[in-house]
């Protein structure tokens, strides 16, 4: 390739309408040999940008990292330790939960009352003798009751003739 | 992702992702570092990482996000100026420079280096790396017009200031 075709190109380049192909021939032309005087500076340019290419990381980069990576893996797992045991903390609470509700649900089941008579009649029977012995239980009380009823009345009498007695006092300010 | 996918399909592209790091924070000990961080965040997403249609991009664009959050980090608390820390000189250099380590390279790398931000990445992807444009829109979230508008002003500027400047002597 001739220096007029290669200054050409370069103009190309210069309007950013270079393929990538055609960036990589003045590359390697400018990093070559038979380079003419008036494209020097251009050359410079583009032996910087080669020389660029090989600026590298140190040889022991790959070691470091991979030491780095693996180090970091055992974290991880001591984390994934760490969520088991939450997750065993909710499970625990759940189990307690269920057995609780468990033990709660049979004592509920024996306070239900069995039936305790098979024959109607005798059941009707019973069930007369209960409710009698409440009516007998009513009774009594209300025997009691009377008498508290005496204290309401004498305490009405008290208070009546208090009301009275009153009323004469406000009929003496009003003569 | 086992460790021998690992080694043989994300770490071989250590060198671009260094390369990029470098040029965007101008120093090889961060750019090491940032190559470190986004291998480490390969290695802990690896189970996400099948959904991925282009792995280098990916860890293209993750490497220049991590530059720059260190770059913003290193500017808050600065007091000096980012030139300074700008050291273009390293110990990594290239078999290029050690054999002709002239003026001119400096000038060049000086030149670029002071190029914006944009200009100064998508110059790197295309004429260090040889990227094409879509994967250069792809890394840097970019349009493709965007991506060509700073190309075009990247390469005027060095050819404005270095190419010009050295072909009339001024």
């Amino acid at each position: 390739m001739d220096s007029k075709e290669i200054g050409q190109l370069l103009e190309k380049y210069w309007n950013c309408e270079t393929s990538l192909e055609e960036e990589q021939l003045l590359r390697s032309y400018f990093n070559g040999p038979d380079v003419p005087e008036q494209l020097k500076d251009a050359a410079e340019l583009f032996r910087f940008f080669e020389g660029e290419r090989r600026r590298t990381l140190s040889e022991s980069f790959d070691s470091d990292m991979m030491r780095t990576v693996k180090k970091t893996e055992r974290k991880a797992k001591v984390v994934s330790m760490v969520r088991w045991v939450q997750v065993a903390r909710i499970a625990a609470g759940v189990l307690v939960v269920v057995v609780a509700g468990y033990f709660v649900r049979n004592e509920v089941m024996k306070t239900t009352p069995e039936d305790t008579f098979s024959d109607p009649r005798q059941a009707l029977e019973e069930t007369k003798k209960a409710l009698m012995m409440i009516s007998k239980s009513f009774g009594k009380a209300k025997e009691g009751v009377g008498k508290i009823n005496m204290f309401n009345e004498a305490e009405d009498k008290i208070t009546g003739k208090e009301k009275t007695s009153d009323s004469t006092e406000e009929d003496k300010t009003n003569i | 992702m086992n460790f021998e996918m690992f080694e043989s399909r994300v770490l071989p592209v250590k060198n671009k992702l260094f390369r990029f790091a470098f040029r965007l924070l101008g120093s090889s000990e961060e750019a090491k570092d940032v190559v470190q961080e986004v291998f480490i965040r390969v290695w802990n997403g690896r189970d996400q990482m099948a959904d991925i249609d282009n792995m280098e991009a990916w860890c293209m664009r993750i490497t220049r996000n991590l530059s720059l959050d260190k770059l913003r980090a290193r500017q808050r608390k600065a007091t000096d100026s980012i030139e300074d820390n700008f050291d273009i000189q390293q110990d990594t250099h290239t078999p290029y420079e050690a054999a002709e380590n002239n003026e001119n390279m400096q000038r060049i790398s000086q030149l670029i280096a002071s190029l914006p931000e944009k200009q100064r990445q998508v110059m790197h992807l295309r004429d260090i790396e040889g990227y094409s444009y879509n994967e250069i829109c792809e890394i840097l979230e970019l349009d493709m017009n965007q991506v060509k508008v700073n190309l075009f002003r990247a390469r005027n500027a060095v050819r404005e200031k270095f190419i010009k400047i050295n072909a009339y002597g001024l």
